[in-house]
């Protein structure tokens, strides 16, 4: 599934996506009822009613926590927006989204943009839902496409409506100084996965780099289309295109997860044209609540450039995973390795403070964590590192974390790496064995046991 | 209608169709904890196994259900079991206020006397005491209340001490210094050279079996909460043996003493935590002088150790169900103006959670003093507070506030470095730094922690959700429930935002 519409149908499919049939108002209603539904590990909704001229989804690239129950997996339909199963394995999709494989424009898909429905120039009429207290209807999930010299780039936007054909919407600053100056300029909203990431992939934190569509197909076969000579994701539930200039006036409300760490920048843009394909569906995030798209998208992004950092850092692969969980809104980063020497855990956690302004705790877990077992991990933290040796806090001279809400004011602080790992100088007398039911019982009790469990389960069927 | 017994409560299980009855012969050499296991990780009812050497066992009775840890904890005090967590927790805290002293029945009137065997006649192998673990040291009682008297005074003491089982007539009981029953033993009992009288109450009713695991005051009598609990007093009856009484209606009791200047190997064992600990220890012998039971009695055990994060036993979810509540009642009693104190879930006993609004300079610091010095203490090792709008019993919510608002500069306070006392049940510690202390505490001392993970001044309001009123968020929990958006995750933290 690469384009929204088709990642709409596979979730219906998966039964991951609830129709909201009752009128529900893009004034404050529609946040609500998302961050409500996220907040309780909801399906993804869809608004079916709405007072503007295309139904909302939310929830659409999120997912339950792994706290409530052993099998969510929060990524679950990231996964699937790529293309890939729904039970891909968080390891498989660090892998797809660190690779940076990218396909070039002459080898890519270019079809007619779905959207070619002419829906004037008036914003308002969209009826998109707000997600701030003031009532301003907002962009929170699509692109900017820009062309420049030959090239076209993507970049992810927030923005408000703020007349009927204005926008102003927030992107990454080495975007818009990529842009150099006033451009013609399409917003995208209703986009794939794969989109969004290779946006967030190419413009945030201190990247840039420009080749987003090239990089979006790579990800997902993403089908791409020519509009005013700018490439842009020929899927797209709604386009807007118009003139983008760069202004002083601030977007304000809620932010997004990326900007947190990006230096960001503002552009006008005067809408001279809104096109929508048939029944469109425009997914908005309601930004700030616990586990919203934004929070999952910037994690797994992350998690895959760090992941990619660690393993080729010191010449050898050790990490089996890296995560900052959307639990924890990115404020804690999970590093799952082999431990190759003492004093490597350090090392580590450091080389991962270095790479990343998301987070200022690091919890290093040994090889045998599991990605999917979050509470888990957490337990380790609490069971396995020494509350007294193995919290290790730096000297308060770091940069502030971006995550946190603490230290805003640019003062420096510490930073805290918590060990759960086995001393590597430890005997192997002293290490005490997990309990597992693999650990717990032979071979033949197991074997046993499965079978009469199942025979149980089966009898009651 | 109170839950009287034991097995009343597995036949309130079974008519919620909460139990399967496993009655093909299983073995109680791991095979019945393999099953248990696998029920426990699939959320899944809860297995009496119905032919079992002679007797029945049952595995991890007061399990919870994954999304409701406290639910099967509350069938137990005839509390419906879809009680909102707020609820159940402010339900039981009001029960413990309300204790009832204890009545007494005569023997024929006890179904524990049903079949009684003292002098030549007892033996404890004649029960399918599970081995639980490969790697255990032994085969266990593990889900069962201790009861001991204080020897100056009335004061009968319920706990919660396994037991590993040795042979016809010796067991040996986990003891770790710091908690009630172990101090009077260590302190009292062996300081004057005299056996302590004890009885281990096993398949005990509900109320009995929560209490056991509360931090119920020194000199109060768990029973006289336990009536609290179940809402009508406990019937005891007394011993052959000694001069103590027990819950009548029990499964089985096993009569006997802890000898003084005795120990007997115990350990290791796959514990609460999640790992095997070691090592293997000297721990004080119980010498059995008697056991009396039901006919065809039923043992529950529970397998420690498993689904750690997830509260997939019945230890985990007594320690959130019945801990919990008690925790904060007894929080509350000692001045503290805290909204709940809940066990982190990943890891029951080893973190505490407590939600308080109370975060002036100096409260956090004398909460987490006072806590610190109390009995039981030497398990934990952390509190993380959380502002009194997050739910502490959300782990999600916890983890985020501490991601968010613990400030490595400012907001982890330990109390010393390695100058405090822990059991040696822990595993970040060498078996020679744990060592083979007489009184059950680890050799080395260790650092306990508090953290403050609450918001240093409110977050301006700007998103939707926040602006939004009670009646709008109420609305939208409506709308989603008849949408058919099942949740995942009880959603009636703040189910008092009803309009």
């Amino acid at each position: 599934m690469t384009t929204f519409a088709e990642h709409l149908d596979g979730l219906r499919a998966a039964d991951d996506l609830v129709a909201i049939d009752e009128r529900v108002h893009w004034d404050t209603e529609a946040a609500v009822v998302a961050s409500e539904a996220l907040r309780t590990n909801c399906a993804a909704l869809r608004f079916e009613e709405t007072s503007g001229t295309v139904a909302f989804a939310s929830g659409v690239y999120a997912g339950p926590d792994q706290l409530s129950s052993r099998s969510n997996r929060p990524w679950r339909r990231i996964a699937a927006g790529l293309g890939m199963e729904r039970s891909a394995s968080y390891v498989d999709l660090l892998e797809t989204l660190s690779t940076w494989e990218t396909t070039p424009l002459d080898e890519a898909v270019f079809v007619d943009p779905a959207a070619e429905t002419d829906a004037g120039d008036d914003l308002y009429a969209l009826g998109l839902p707000t997600v701030d207290g003031e009532g301003r209807q907002s962009i929170t999930q699509g692109v900017i496409a820009v062309e420049r010299d030959g090239t076209t780039s993507w970049a992810p936007v927030r923005g408000t409506v703020h007349r009927g054909s204005l926008l102003r919407v927030t992107v990454p600053r080495p975007f818009l100084d990529w842009c150099d100056g006033e451009r013609a300029a399409s917003i995208s909203l209703g986009v794939s996965a794969a989109t969004l990431i290779a946006a967030l992939q190419g413009w945030t934190q201190d990247r840039t780099a420009p080749g987003v569509p090239e990089r979006a197909a790579g990800l997902a076969d993403v089908p791409l289309a020519r509009a005013d000579g700018r490439v842009v994701p020929a899927g797209a539930e709604v386009r807007i295109d118009g003139v983008a200039r760069p202004t002083d006036d601030a977007v304000v409300g809620p932010e997004a997860t990326w900007e947190r760490p990006t230096e960001t920048a503002t552009v006008a843009v005067d809408a001279d044209r809104i096109r929508l394909r048939e029944d469109p569906t425009v997914p908005f995030v309601p930004l700030g609540a616990p586990l919203a798209d934004d929070v999952h998208l910037a994690s797994l992004v992350e998690a895959a450039t760090l992941y990619r950092r660690v393993n080729s850092y010191w010449g050898v692969s050790p990490v089996s995973w890296v995560q900052l969980p959307v639990e924890s809104r990115l404020g804690i980063c999970l590093v799952s390795s082999e431990i190759l020497y003492a004093g490597f855990d350090w090392q580590l956690a450091n080389a991962l403070f270095s790479f990343s302004e998301y987070f200022d705790k690091v919890l290093v877990l040994d090889e045998y964590a599991r990605p999917t077992d979050l509470a888990r991990a957490l337990d380790d933290m609490w069971v396995k590192a020494h509350p007294g040796n193995d919290w290790i806090f730096s000297d308060p001279n770091a940069p502030a974390a971006t995550a946190p809400v603490y230290r805003r004011d640019g003062e420096t602080g510490s930073r805290l790496y918590i060990s759960a790992i086995w001393d590597p100088r430890w005997d192997e007398d002293y290490i005490a064995p997990r309990v597992t039911f693999e650990s717990s019982f032979p071979e033949n009790v197991r074997e046993s046991a499965l079978d009469r469990w199942a025979l149980l389960k089966e009898d009651d069927e | 209608m109170t839950v009287d017994s034991f097995r009343e409560y597995l036949q309130r299980l079974e008519a919620r169709d909460e139990l399967v009855r496993v009655a093909d012969p299983v073995s109680w050499n791991l095979e019945a904890s393999a099953i248990t296991m696998l029920a426990n990780e699939e959320d899944d009812r809860i297995p009496l196994f119905e032919s079992v050497e002679g007797a029945r066992l049952v595995g991890d009775p007061y399990r919870g259900s994954q999304r409701r840890p406290w639910d099967r904890i509350a069938l137990g005090m005839d509390v419906p079991p879809d009680t909102a967590r707020r609820e159940f927790y402010d339900e039981t805290i009001e029960r413990l206020q309300d204790q009832r002293d204890p009545t007494t029945v005569s023997r024929s009137d006890a179904p524990c006397k049903e079949v009684i065997d003292t002098g030549d006649d007892v033996n404890l192998l004649d029960y399918p005491w599970p081995y639980i673990h490969a790697g255990d040291g032994g085969r266990y009682s593990n889900l069962h209340t201790l009861v001991t008297p204080d020897l100056d005074s009335d004061w009968v003491d319920y706990s919660y001490h396994r037991a590993m089982i040795h042979d016809s007539e010796t067991a040996s009981v986990l003891l770790l210094a710091g908690e009630q029953t172990p101090n009077l033993y260590y302190y009292k009992y062996e300081r004057r050279d005299e056996p302590m009288p004890v009885a281990i109450v096993v398949g005990a009713e509900p109320a009995v079996q929560y209490s056991s695991v509360m931090w119920i005051p020194t000199g109060r009598s768990e029973v006289e909460f336990a009536g609290g609990l179940k809402g009508s007093p406990v019937e005891l009856v007394p011993c052959e043996t000694n001069d103590l009484r027990v819950p009548a209606s029990a499964e089985l009791v096993i009569e006997g003493e802890i000898v003084p200047n005795v120990r007997r190997d115990e350990g290791p064992f796959g514990d609460y935590f999640g790992y095997m600990h070691g090592p293997r220890r000297s721990m004080p012998a119980l010498q059995v002088t008697a056991i009396t039971h039901r006919e065809r009695p039923i043992i529950p055990f529970c397998v420690e150790g498993t689904g750690v994060g997830y509260t997939e036993n019945s230890t985990s979810s007594m320690e959130i169900g019945c801990v919990g509540p008690d925790a904060t009642l007894g929080l509350r009693a000692g001045g503290f103006d805290v909204d709940r104190c809940v066990p982190w879930q990943s890891t029951p006993r080893t973190v505490y959670v407590v939600s308080t609004d109370s975060t002036a300079p100096g409260d956090l610091h004398e909460l987490a003093n006072f806590i610190f010095t109390t009995w039981g203490m030497l398990h934990v090792d952390f509190f993380v507070f959380v502002d009194a709008d997050v739910d502490p019993l959300d782990q999600r919510a916890v983890l985020e506030a501490l991601a968010l608002h613990a400030d490595p500069d400012e907001d982890f306070h330990q109390f010393g470095v390695e100058s405090m006392p822990k059991v040696p049940l822990n595993i970040y510690q060498t078996p020679s730094e744990k060592g083979d202390a007489q009184t059950g505490t680890s050799k080395a001392k260790t650092a306990k922690a508090y953290i403050d993970a609450t918001r240093e001044d409110e977050a301006a309001v700007d998103t939707a959700t926040d602006a939004a009123d009670a009646e709008t968020r109420y609305w939208a929990r409506t709308l989603l429930t008849e949408a058919g958006a099942t949740p995942d995750r009880p959603t009636e933290f703040d189910a008092g935002a009803e309009p």
